[in-house]
C-alpha cells in the first residue's frame, strides 16, 4: 500500500510513452481471453515488457479518436473488421503483413497490408430455458420468430449505436432482405422488443439472470454463460448469422515497431491459432479444434454454413447511415 | 473599521492582503488548468464543424425532436429524484440531529451504502431485488417491471440521499436554543416551530441538497445505463454519441445542453443563499434535544425503515458475492473472490493509493478555496466561488473526455500527466471539487464572522486567525471531506473511464469490466471488496480521532 501511494506521488516525474522492449496494446478481445492470449505472447516473447488496454469495441474507437493528436499505443489487436476500415482509425495504421498472414483467406485480410483477422464472432441468441416454460413459448430458431407476438416484451437486443454485436445483427439483416423488407420486417420485431441495451454482451445476461426470455447476443457470449450453468440455450438464427471479424495491425505512430511486429507474426503461428480454437467460433487459420464444450452448446464444427455470407467492405461503409435510419425509427 | 485601526498601529507583517491573492491566485490557476480546460476544450469541440467553427453542431442535435424529449425525461427523472431524496433526507436528518432516536452512528452509517461503492454495482442490487426475476418477483410473486423512468429515479433518489443528507445533517446540527425557547415561551406548537425557525433557518442547506442531489441525478449515467431500460436520458445520450458513434462534438454539444438546467439551478441557490445569515455566534446557546416518546418512537420508525432499505442493498450484493449462481444456484461459495482476472487485485491497490492522494491534495484544495472565498475575500473571492461550485454540473464523462482533449494535445505543456495516475488524481480532485467545496464552505458558514473580528481585534493576522480559530473549528468537517474525496475516487467510474491505460487501472473499472463480461458474482466480490476498504479507513480515522480524545466527532458530514 505504501509502495502504491508512493508510486502515485513519484509518477509525477514519469512519462508512460512506450520505450523500447515494452508494447501497449489496445484491445476488444473479452477481457478472459484477452488474458490467456496475452499470456501465452508474454510466454513467446519474454524479453517484452507488454501493457495491455482491453475495453469494448465502441469505448476503444472514441479513445483512439481522441488520442489521435498523441497515440498510446502500438497495437491494435482483436479489433472490429468494420471499425478498422474507420478512415479516421486506418489513416493511424501501418502497412505489415507477418510471414504467415497468407495461410489466412485474402476476404480478411486488408488489401494494402493495413490489418488480418484471425478470429471473429457471430449472432446468437441466449434463451431462458426456464421462463420460457413459465410463459409457454416454442424454443425460437430464427429471427421471424421473435417477431411472433407471443414474444411481445420478451426480447431483448443490442443497441447497435453503441454496440459492434447489435450492429452485425441489423446490417446482416439488411444484407439478407434488401433495404425495404429489412426495414419492414425490422418494424415487425420492434414491437416485440422490450429493450434495446448499449452493450453486445449484456442481452444474454439479461436472457441468462432471467429477466426476459430472449437476449440477441453472440455465440461465445452464450457458450460461456451455458458452461457457467446458467439454464439457457444457444439459438443460431436459421436465417444465418451476422458475424464480424476481429483484427490485429500495427500503428503507425509506435516507436517500438520491431517488436510490435515481433507480435503481429505470433498472432499468426500455429501455437496462437491453437489457442484461438479454444476461445473462438470463428478462426479464419487453419489448425485448432473445436472444443468440445462448443458443440455440445451448439456450435456446428463447420461454422460456415450457418453463418450469413457478410460483405465486410458494404457494412462498413454503411454505418452512419443505417444506424442513423435505425435512430429514426427505433430509438425510444 | 475597529480592527483596521488596531491592526494600523501594529507593526506591518507580510500583508495578510498579499497573502489572500497569492492564495486567491494558485487557487484559480489550478480550476484553470484542471477544471476550465478541460472544459473549454469540450466547447471548442462542439463548435468544431468541419471547415472550421460554426453552429452547426447545435443546429443539428436541437432541431431533432429527441433531444427535447431526452431534456423533458432529463428534468422529469432528476426533479423527482432530487425532491425524494432532499425529503426523505430532511427527515432523517432531522430524526438523527434532533431527537432521541436510539441507534444514531448505525442509522448514520447504513445511509452511506451508496458512497461505498460504485453506482453501477447498487443498481445491480436493485436489479437483484426488484427485477423481472428479482426477490420480489421470483420468490414473493410480484409483478414489478422496474426498468425505466421509476427504476432511474429510485435508484437516482438512494444514490443521491446520502450526498443530501450530509449537507442537511450539517444544516440540522447547528442551531440557536435561543430561538426555540422564544418560540416555545410564546406558545407555538412544535409544526408551527418547524415551519417557522428549523425550516427557515435550514434554508440555505436545503437549497444546497437540491442543488447537489439534481445536478448528480441529471449528470449521473451508471444506474440510467443499467436501469433505464429504453428510457433515455441525455446523460446516456451522450454515451451512445461518443462511445458508439465517436461523434465527440455532438456529444460535446449534449454537454453543454446539460450545463444550462445545472446552472439554472445554481443561480436559484445562490439567490436563496443570499438571504442566509450566520447562526451560531459567540451568543449563541446549542440546543439541547428535549425528551419526548412520542416523536422518538414515530422518528424511530421512520429512520428504522430507511435504513433498512439502504442496508438491503449492499446486503443483497454481498449475498450475490456468495452464491455460485444467481439466482438459480444459491450454493454459498468463496470462489468469486479469487479474482483470477487480468491484473488480479492490483486495481485495488492502484486504486487505494489514488484515493489516499486525492483526499490529502483535495481536501487541501477545498479548503483553500473556501478560505479565500469566505475569508481573505479578494476581487477573486467571487469567480473562485462561481467556480469551485461549478464541478457538479459537468458530468464526470464529459470532464474525464474533456481531460483526455486537453492534456493529451501536444501543445499542452502539462503533456506529460497524460496516462499517470497524477492526472487520475486531479480529475478525481476537480470532479468532487464542488461538493466538498459545499460542504466546507456550509460550515464556514455557520463560524460566525464575530469569532474572526474577535481574533483580528486582538491583534491576530488573518493567517493566525486562520490556524487558532478556524481551523480548531472547522478540522472535524475537513476530516470528513478527505474521507468523501477517498470515497469518491474509490467509487467514481465514469469519470475515469477514458484516463484509463494499461498502467493505471483502478477499482471502479474492473468492476464495470466484470458486470460487462457477465461476471456478475464476481463485480459483486470486488464491489464488496471496495465497500470494505472504504469502511476500513471510516475505522481507520475514526480510531485516531478517538486516540487523540477527539470524541462526538461526526466524521462523515
Amino acid at each position: 500500500m505504501k509502495l502504491q501511494t508512493l508510486s502515485v506521488i513519484s509518477a509525477l516525474m514519469m512519462s508512460t510513452a512506450a520505450t523500447a522492449g515494452e508494447l501497449t496494446i489496445y484491445t476488444s478481445y473479452e477481457e478472459d481471453e484477452a488474458a490467456a492470449f496475452l499470456d501465452l505472447a508474454r510466454e513467446a516473447m519474454p524479453d517484452v515488457e507488454m501493457n495491455m488496454l482491453r475495453l469494448s469495441q465502441g469505448d476503444l474507437v472514441a479513445r483512439i479518436i481522441a488520442e489521435q493528436g498523441n497515440p498510446q499505443h502500438d497495437l491494435l489487436w482483436g479489433f472490429a473488421a468494420s471499425a478498422i476500415v474507420n478512415p479516421q482509425i486506418e489513416k493511424t495504421l501501418e502497412p505489415y503483413a507477418p510471414d504467415g498472414v497468407k495461410q489466412i483467406p485474402a476476404q480478411f485480410r486488408s488489401p494494402e497490408d493495413k490489418w488480418f483477422a484471425v478470429s471473429g464472432y457471430m449472432a446468437a441468441f441466449c434463451v431462458n430455458n426456464e421462463r420460457l416454460k413459465d410463459k409457454g413459448l416454442e424454443m425460437p430458431t430464427s429471427w421471424a420468430d421473435l417477431t411472433d407476438p407471443a414474444f411481445k416484451g420478451e426480447v431483448v437486443m443490442p443497441n447497435p449505436a453503441s454496440s459492434g454485436t447489435g450492429y452485425i445483427q441489423i446490417s446482416s439483416l439488411l444484407q439478407m432482405m434488401g433495404e425495404e423488407d429489412g426495414w419492414a420486417f425490422l418494424d415487425k420485431l420492434d414491437k416485440n422488443v422490450a429493450q434495446y441495451i448499449k452493450s453486445g454482451s449484456k442481452p444474454c445476461h439479461a436472457a441468462s439472470a432471467g429477466e426476459y426470455v430472449v437476449g440477441a447476443s453472440y455465440d461465445m457470449r452464450a457458450i460461456k454463460n451455458i458452461n457457467e450453468g446458467y439454464p439457457i440455450t444457444m439459438v443460431i438464427p436459421s436465417e444465418g448469422s451476422g458475424n464480424e471479424l476481429e483484427a490485429n495491425a500495427l500503428v503507425a505512430s509506435s516507436d517500438n515497431k520491431e517488436d510490435a511486429k515481433r507480435f503481429l507474426d505470433w498472432t499468426v503461428t500455429p501455437e496462437a491459432a491453437t489457442a484461438y480454437g479454444k476461445w473462438k467460433a470463428i478462426v479464419t487459420m487453419p489448425g485448432g479444434e473445436k472444443p468440445q464444450e462448443f458443440l455440445d452448446a451448439g456450435l456446428p464444427q463447420d461454422t460456415s454454413d450457418v453463418l450469413h455470407p457478410t460483405d465486410f467492405a458494404a457494412a462498413a461503409e454503411d454505418r452512419t447511415a443505417i444506424i442513423s435510419e435505425w435512430e429514426k425509427r427505433y430509438e425510444r | 473599521m475597529a480592527a483596521a485601526s488596531v491592526r494600523s498601529r501594529r507593526r506591518p507583517r507580510l500583508g495578510d492582503r498579499a497573502v489572500s491573492f497569492i492564495l486567491s491566485g494558485l487557487v484559480i490557476a489550478a480550476l484553470a488548468v484542471f477544471f476550465l480546460l478541460p472544459v473549454l476544450a469540450i466547447l471548442w469541440r462542439s463548435f468544431d464543424v468541419q471547415g472550421g467553427a460554426g453552429l452547426g453542431n447545435y443546429a443539428t442535435t436541437l432541431s431533432d425532436p429527441r433531444i427535447w424529449e431526452l431534456i423533458g425525461n432529463s428534468l422529469g427523472m432528476a426533479g423527482l429524484s432530487a425532491i425524494g431524496a432532499v425529503t426523505l433526507s430532511y427527515f432523517y436528518a432531522y430524526a438523527l440531529q434532533r431527537t432521541n432516536v436510539v441507534g444514531k452512528s448505525i442509522l448514520r452509517m447504513v445511509v452511506m451504502a451508496p458512497l461505498f461503492a460504485p453506482s453501477l454495482i447498487q443498481a445491480q442490487g436493485l436489479i437483484f431485488l426488484l427485477g423481472r426475476n428479482g426477490i420480489f418477483n421470483r420468490f414473493l410473486g410480484f409483478e414489478i417491471d422496474i426498468y425505466g423512468f421509476w427504476g432511474v429515479a429510485i435508484a437516482n433518489t438512494l444514490y443521491t440521499f446520502p450526498y443530501a443528507f450530509l449537507i442537511l445533517s450539517a444544516a440540522l446540527a447547528v442551531a440557536d436554543a435561543r430561538l426555540y425557547e422564544g418560540a416555545i415561551v410564546m406558545g407555538a406548537k412544535p409544526w408551527k416551530i418547524f415551519r417557522t425557525v428549523t425550516l427557515p433557518s435550514t434554508r440555505y442547506g436545503i437549497a444546497a441538497a437540491i442543488f447537489v442531489a439534481f445536478s448528480l441525478s441529471i449528470t449521473d449515467f451508471g444506474n440510467a445505463i443499467v436501469i433505464g431500460g429504453d428510457f433515455s436520458v441525455l446523460a446516456t445520450e451522450i454515451y451512445n454519441k461518443v462511445i458508439g458513434q465517436a461523434q465527440f462534438h455532438l456529444g460535446a454539444v449534449i454537454g453543454v445542453v446539460l450545463l444550462v438546467p445545472a446552472a439554472l439551478s445554481k443561480l436559484i441557490v445562490g439567490y436563496i443563499s443570499k438571504r442566509q445569515h450566520s447562526q451560531v455566534t459567540d451568543k449563541s446557546v446549542a440546543l439541547q434535544v428535549r425528551p419526548n416518546r412520542r416523536r422518538d418512537l414515530a422518528y424511530g420508525a421512520y429512520a428504522t425503515l430507511i435504513a433498512i432499505l439502504f442496508l438491503s442493498i449492499p446486503l443483497i450484493v454481498f449475498f450475490a458475492s456468495l452464491v455460485k449462481l444467481w439466482p438459480y444456484n444459491m450454493t454459498l461459495t468463496l470462489e468469486h473472490y479469487a479474482f483470477d482476472v487480468q491484473n488480479g487485485t492490483e486495481p485495488l491497490w492502484n486504486s487505494i493509493g489514488v484515493a489516499l492522494a486525492t483526499a490529502t491534495l483535495g481536501v487541501v484544495a477545498v479548503f483553500i478555496a473556501s478560505i479565500v472565498t469566505m475569508k481573505f475575500r479578494t476581487p477573486l473571492s467571487g469567480p473562485i466561488s462561481f467556480l469551485s461550485t461549478l464541478p457538479a454540473s459537468i458530468p464526470g464523462m464529459v470532464l474525464g473526455l474533456g481531460y483526455v482533449l486537453a492534456f493529451n494535445s501536444l501543445a499542452n505543456p502539462l503533456n506529460f500527466l497524460y496516462g499517470t495516475f497524477p492526472l487520475i488524481v486531479l480529475l478525481y480532485i476537480y470532479y468532487n471539487h464542488a461538493q466538498g467545496f459545499l460542504i466546507t464552505t456550509t460550515s464556514l458558514k455557520q463560524v460566525s464572522a464575530t469569532f474572526d473580528e474577535a481574533s483580528t481585534m486582538l491583534g491576530a493576522g488573518a493567517m493566525r486567525t486562520l490556524f487558532k480559530v478556524t481551523l480548531p473549528l472547522l478540522w472535524p468537517t475537513l476530516l470528513g471531506v478527505g474521507v468523501f474525496f477517498f470515497m469518491r475516487a474509490m467509487v467514481s467510474l465514469s469519470a475515469v473511464i477514458f484516463l484509463i491505460t494499461p498502467q493505471t487501472q483502478v477499482a471502479a473499472v474492473s468492476v464495470l469490466q466484470l458486470a460487462d463480461r457477465g461476471a456478475t458474482n464476481q463485480a459483486a466480490a470486488f464491489s464488496v471488496c471496495i465497500m470494505a476498504i472504504v469502511l476500513l479507513m471510516l475505522l481507520i480515522v475514526r480510531g485516531i480521532l478517538w486516540l487523540v480524545g477527539a470524541r462526538g466527532v461526526t466524521l462523515i458530514r
